[in-house]
């Protein structure tokens, strides 16, 4: 069995400050970082109520409900408040999936004798730990799960055993939207008349396969109450360093108080000598709000230059002056490194290989591609005998 | 590439001397400052000798350039 914990309007609600703030107003995170310029990002339930949806365009939004509040997007405060949630539900003892902010499951296999021995009080203590409005659904899959609790009415935690395909059935397509795969699926499949996921999985895969490809097959699997078994997120200690820029910084300082960042972060004793596979690069800005930059980089690195030239570019996507500037380890790389080879090339490999590339550089850019500099008479007082280009012979 | 070739090679400039063929601008630029003359004679036992007054300048651009003053045929060049 799978448990699927669902808040609603997650990031909205932190970047709001609390709940009580949204109570009755129409209010939408607006621009969303997701989204382009000039979509929103989630939308409180009044502001749903005039018809204002997430993903929809800031102008279209505010036609529909001109007293439309926006909020600046705030991932750094969401990334903190969700981290805080996925400790909270690990302190019960779940290995927790994290799909996106609201939106963790995990397995119940090996919990229920930890909380009484059975699947309500395992979701019982997990309500208690979360203390917030949440959804609450267990299932045999993630995705039967997710629509459970989707679907479920609040304050109430509903426990589907058995079929999951046939609780899937009567429920409407548009569910695969939480899916990143099959999202864009939806609405061909709602204007092609198959509004139920039911319909879906009366269909035969091989027609989906034939008309959507690998989405298709995938989303016929979820219809059919097939899903992989949660993947629990290895639990570390967070490492983060911040640096407080004592005015609207920006170009060479705010290059420099990234490299400072490197270095403390490189520094921490908490890292083992581990390099990086991916850090979040995160600013507060100065009006408000926050921005954040997930870099997987190419290999691990452990190195402050080629880690400066992964992130610095990534600065330039800063859409205001920052106040304060972030690094966090996101994944860590094995200790050393990916083990170059020294000396594995015997000089005669290596000419063969500088041939080569001469070769393609001259077939590519013609003959002047590869030229040599031989030195003649480098004390010469006159220029033009000290040097003189000839074609490279290797 | 036909073959080997030279760099460095001098190449004409429009220069206006003044008193003891000291540059006063160079491609119309004018000159700040010298920093620098010295005098090039070689091959002086050959039937192509070459004698050669050259100048470090500074242009009112802030700009170095290197001419010379061809003293076997009059012209002046730039050289890097």
């Amino acid at each position: 069995m799978v448990a699927c914990v669902l808040i609603p309007r997650f990031e909205l609600v932190v970047a709001a400050g609390g709940h009580e703030a949204l109570a009755g107003r129409p209010v939408a995170i607006a621009p969303h970082r997701g989204g382009g310029q000039g979509a929103i990002g989630e939308a409180s339930g009044a502001a749903q109520a005039f018809g204002v949806r997430s993903g929809m365009a800031l102008g279209e939004a505010l036609a529909r409900c001109p007293d439309l509040e926006l909020l600046p997007d705030d991932p750094m405060a969401v990334a903190a408040a969700w981290e805080l949630t996925l400790r909270t539900l690990e302190g019960i003892g779940a290995g927790v999936e994290p799909q996106r902010p609201g939106l963790a499951c995990f397995t119940l296999d090996g919990l229920r004798s930890l909380h009484g021995g059975g699947d309500e009080l395992v979701l019982a203590a997990a309500r208690r730990a979360l203390d917030r409005p949440a959804r609450l659904a267990a299932a045999p899959t993630r995705f039967c799960a997710l629509a459970a609790a989707s679907t479920s009415r609040p304050r109430r935690t509903p426990i589907i055993r058995g079929d999951a395909r046939a609780h899937l059935a009567p429920l409407p397509v548009a569910l695969l939207r939480s899916r990143e795969r099959t999202a864009p699926l939806v609405a061909t499949l709602e204007r092609l008349g198959i509004a139920t996921l039911g319909e879906l999985a009366a269909m035969a895969r091989g027609s989906l396969s034939d008309r959507f490809g690998p989405p298709g097959v995938e989303a016929h699997g979820l219809a059919c109450g097939e899903d992989d078994p949660p993947r629990p997120r290895r639990v570390e200690m967070p490492l983060r360093e911040s640096l407080e820029l004592p005015e609207a910084a920006g170009g060479p300082a705010l290059e420099r108080a990234l490299d400072v960042l490197i270095d403390r972060l490189l520094a921490r004793p908490e890292r083992r000598g581990r390099t990086l596979r991916a850090a979040t690069l995160a600013a507060r800005l100065i009006d408000g709000g926050s921005w954040s930059c997930n870099v997987t980089f190419r290999e691990a690195l452990g190195g402050r230059e080629r880690m400066r030239l992964a992130l610095a570019p990534r600065l330039q996507g800063l859409p205001s002056p920052a106040r304060v500037l972030a690094l966090a380890a996101e994944r860590f790389g094995p200790p050393t490194g990916e083990q170059r080879a020294l000396l594995d090339q015997t000089g005669e490999q290596r000419r063969a290989a500088l041939r080569e590339a001469i070769a393609q550089m001259r077939s590519a850019a013609g003959a002047d591609a590869a030229l040599r500099v031989h030195c003649l008479q480098l004390d010469s007082r006159v220029p033009e005998r000290r040097v003189m280009l000839t074609p490279f012979e290797s | 590439m036909s073959g080997p070739r030279s760099l460095s090679l001098p190449r004409g400039a429009r220069v206006r001397a003044g008193p003891g063929g000291r540059p006063l601008a160079v491609d119309g630029q004018p000159v700040a400052h010298v920093r620098e003359s010295w005098l090039v004679e070689d091959r002086w036992w050959t039937s192509q000798p070459l004698r050669r007054r050259y100048w470090e300048l500074i242009s009112e651009r802030g700009r170095d350039i290197v001419v010379f003053h061809d003293l076997i045929d009059g012209r002046w060049f730039r050289q890097r």
